[in-house]
């Protein structure tokens, strides 16, 4: 197959923007291992790899800015060693992020960003904190110098904070460097191992990667080491020329610009002396500000250009396909089961008519054939729509590590199950549901530091994202160890915003009540503290759950923390559906919501108050009339009704139906706004038949249950009557529809 | 060449026992010259890596004088695969300046030091004493170059 140049170019630079979306993800995963071991050379060098495939990848694709910006990346990094890797995994993710928006530039053919203060951060990597010309340097600048501690990083300075809190000894080691030393660099390592075997190292400067010479090495080290031993430990033959070991004060009180601007900051003036004591707060001051200022990438870059690049990655043998023809296959698929309902309609019809024809059995064995193959080929396709939640998952360590050091909170994050199979169309529309209730959690689910050593907890929070199968569907969990949700705040808030009133209130289960977060206006942002939080916008997060037919489901417990159970079907296009009518229309409820299906007469239903119950073995069961309530009388009460009992999270209620009519795949074909007004009914579905069977909404049915109670004296009677209406004429494929419903 | 004071092992004032691994004969020579001037001993030497395994094996001494760049395995593995098996083993790098990277890589790796070659007596003889030097002992030795 050829394609014109032009074409093979625009595919090119479509694999281009996914991989190197894939590389980003892999930037970003690497530079938070390199975070959480530092000076670890397979990690510092596999990000440098990544670096360096990403500058030749845009290169060939003539994408200037990137290359030659990882290019200088890739320089810096390549010259340097372990040491120091303080700064390395910082600047890569912020170089993560500028790569990202410049990608979605490039894409978009927007303008690009402003690369410049990256271009600074790599420099500053390359040449951190410079000094003065060593050679001027007299005891007087020695002094200076080891004062000017304002060279450390903003983690370095949080690290030498909190050890200083803790009462360790922090010594600042100076060494000059033999002006006769070949190998300053190998020597430099020297230095770090002896530093290393001392005690623990805090930071080392000069940086890895470092381009000036390297002349002197300095170095934060936690020992209780006595000085007089680190100084002999540090004084290598042909390496070190004179060390100096002096106790470190307060790791830069100053709080200056974090650490960004430090290289120009002490190039020019002398910080001043810092304060004793202020070591911790002016560090952790420094640290937060400085998160605040990276919050303006986080929305743009990791929130936005991050989620989008991801692709899926993993073994070698991948075919890159367009989602959407795996979607025309798919669709092509649901008319091929909807071509067997119309063979089966037509077999029986046939049965009926010829039942002694040898050419009916044939005709069956045909069809069984013909459906097994149908059935599996209708799992091969959804099983390529598949994709591993990991896809989203992944995401979280670096979402998890910004937010959390935006709100200065230390937070541990468990990912298992990343490896469960969801639609990649449900996962795409849940990575803005779990993020937010992430955020959230983070944000105000856990509580500080000091709050949880209060509460006898870690001071470490611990957010755990959790996929599984379970049935037809897949549970994601957002939990998180924190304070809880005070259900009696949330009850409150209700009845002042109007939401709910007082008999309501006291009639509802705690789990019902905690549900009202997830209504719209529940809560504002000035709730937020007063309420531990939850609640912002969380009726986004419901509402993107109604469309894709998933629930949410909370669990909290003062003091022991807030799990969010989002379930989710399999997949959205085709569902097992049971079949009823009421009040001789058609409609159905996914498969999997009935738990069981009953059996009674209209006189074993009572009502208490003006709801209608039936006592199901030793449960007083709630029901939902979807039509009108008959007229009372002898006959009527002699009337068969079913009973589906929908088991959802914590509830359980029945759905009153006259006349169950069976199961079977339902292809679902969505409804504009147009169709339908009500939100009752989420999609509609076309028989074998031709007749049109409407697919109920189980989330919107629940609410009208539980808010619509007595919203009318008639209860829920009736409830159907106006989607029955308005279903008149869905033009769900009309031709087939015939107005049949 | 000049003289030095004899560097012995702390532990039994016993001369240092040396194993020196170097593709050059030449090389070998040479710093065996040397290190007997500091009172060392060589017992044993090894044209490769995988032979220096095993003399390693054979003869643990207490200092390995390893050359970076040596046919089938090379100095950085034998080092690597030394020092995993025998975390108190002390190995001193040699190498040219160009492989400063490699001597990082080795370091990293668990090499104790390394001497850059051309290799100067002087130069090796304060190495080996900061080598041998017992942490505990270490309380001002701080020798400057």
């Amino acid at each position: 197959m050829t394609f014109p140049p032009e074409d093979r170019m625009s595919e090119l630079r479509q694999l281009f923007f996914e991989s190197a979306g894939e590389l980003l993800q892999t930037l970003n995963e690497q530079a938070l291992q390199l975070e959480k071991s530092p000076g670890d050379a397979e990690i510092a060098r596999s990000l440098r790899r990544t670096v360096h495939t990403l500058k030749g990848d845009s290169a060939a694709c003539g994408f200037r800015e990137l290359s030659e910006l990882c290019h200088e990346f890739e320089d810096v990094l390549t010259l340097g060693n372990t040491a120091a890797a303080g700064l390395v995994p910082e600047i890569a993710l912020r170089a993560a992020d500028v790569f990202a928006a410049l990608l979605q530039a490039y894409r978009k053919g927007t303008k690009l960003p402003s690369i410049g203060s990256l271009r600074a951060d790599i420099a500053r990597l390359a040449h951190p904190a410079a000094k003065g010309n060593p050679a001027k340097e007299n005891s007087a600048t020695r002094k200076k110098a080891a004062a000017k501690k304002s060279r450390w990083s903003e983690y370095e300075q949080l690290a030498i904070a909190r050890a200083r809190a803790e009462n360790k000894r922090v010594h600042h080691v100076v060494v000059d460097v033999d002006p006769q030393c070949g190998m300053p660099i190998a020597g430099r390592q020297m230095v770090q191992l002896a530093l290393a075997e001392m005690g623990d190292v805090l930071a080392l400067y000069p940086l890895e990667g470092s381009h000036e010479p390297i002349t002197r090495i300095e170095a934060a080290l936690v020992s209780e080491k006595s000085a007089e031993q680190i100084r002999a430990k540090c004084s290598i033959p042909t390496i070190a020329q004179n060390v100096r070991v002096t106790a470190l004060r307060a790791a830069a009180g100053t709080p200056t610009v974090a650490a960004v601007s430090s290289a120009e900051a002490e190039a020019g003036g002398e910080v001043p002396p810092p304060a004793t004591e202020s070591g911790l707060a002016g560090a952790t001051g420094t640290a937060s500000s400085d998160a605040a200022d990276s919050s303006v990438h986080d929305g743009s870059a990791s929130g936005e250009s991050v989620a989008t690049l991801v692709v899926a990655s993993g073994a070698d043998n991948l075919l890159r396909v367009d989602a959407e023809r795996i979607d025309s296959v798919l669709n092509l698929v649901g008319e091929l089961i909807l071509a067997k309902s119309m063979l089966q309609q037509a077999l029986m019809e046939f049965g009926q008519r010829f039942p002694k024809d040898a050419l009916r059995g044939k005709f069956a064995d045909a069809m069984a054939f013909q459906g097994r193959v149908l059935n599996d080929l209708q799992h091969s396709v959804m099983k390529i729509r598949m994709v591993p939640v990991d896809q989203l998952f992944r995401r979280f360590p670096r979402i998890v590590h910004d937010v959390g050091r935006q709100c200065g909170k230390e937070v541990e994050l468990v990912v298992r199950g990343g490896q469960t199979d969801l639609d990649k169309s449900i996962l795409d529309a849940m990575a803005e549901p779990v993020t937010h209730l992430v955020r959230n959690a983070i944000g105000h689910g856990l509580e500080t530091a000091e709050e949880r050593v209060r509460a006898g907890k870690r001071p470490q929070g611990v957010l755990r994202l959790g996929a599984y199968h379970q049935g037809n569907q897949v549970v994601i969990e957002v939990s998180d160890d924190g304070a809880g949700i005070d259900v009696e705040k949330v009850r409150q808030r209700a009845l002042a915003q109007g939401l709910l009133r007082t008999e309501q209130a006291a009639r509802m289960s705690e789990s019902e009540t905690l549900d009202l977060i997830l209504q719209p206006g529940f809560s504002t942002a000035e709730q937020v503290t007063e309420l531990s939080g939850r609640g912002v916008g969380l009726d986004v997060v419901q509402s993107v759950l109604t469309r894709v037919k998933g629930t949410i489901q909370i669990e909290t417990a003062r003091g022991r923390g807030t799990t969010f159970r989002l379930r989710l079907p399999l997949t959205l296009a085709i569902i097992r559906g049971l079949m009823f009518r009421v009040e001789q229309r058609l409609y159905a409820l996914p498969l999997n919501a009935v738990a069981e299906i009953a059996r009674t007469l209209e006189e074993n239903i009572h009502q208490v108050e003006q709801y209608d119950v039936l006592q199901l073995r030793d449960d007083v069961l709630p029901l939902l009339r979807l039509g009108a309530r008959p007229e009372s009388g002898p006959e009527m009460a002699r009337r068969k009704v079913f009973v589906l009992v929908i088991h959802s999270g914590e509830r359980k209620f029945g759905v009153l139906v006259d006349e169950l009519v069976g199961e079977d795949e339902l292809v679902i074909k969505a409804l504009d706004d147009q169709s339908i007004k009500t939100d009752l009914v989420s999609g509609a579905s076309i028989l074998g038949d031709g007749r049109v069977v409407l697919i109920l909404n189980m989330i919107a049915l629940m609410d009208r249950f539980t808010w619509g109670r007595d919203a009318s004296g008639a209860g829920m009677a009736g409830l159907l009557s106006s989607v029955a209406r308005a279903g008149t004429g869905i033009p769900v494929r009309a031709a087939a529809a015939g107005g049949q419903l | 060449m000049e003289k030095f004071a004899p560097v012995t092992r702390s532990e039994d004032g016993q001369p240092v026992r040396y194993l020196i691994v170097d593709d050059s004969v030449f090389a070998r020579k040479n710093l065996a010259r040397m290190v007997e001037t500091f009172g060392g001993q060589v017992i044993g030497e090894a044209g490769d890596g995988v032979s220096a395994i095993s003399e390693y094996e054979r003869l643990t001494p207490d200092i390995v004088l390893m050359d970076i760049t040596m046919p089938q395995t090379e100095g950085i593995e034998a080092a690597e695969k030394i020092v995993r098996d025998h975390p108190t083993a002390r190995i001193v790098m040699v190498s040219s300046v160009g492989y400063q990277e490699n001597i990082v890589a080795a370091l990293q790796r668990g090499a104790r030091h390394f001497v850059q070659k051309p290799v100067k007596a002087e130069v090796l003889y304060e190495v080996i004493k900061y080598v041998m030097r017992d942490d505990s002992a270490a309380q001002g030795a701080g020798a400057g170059v």
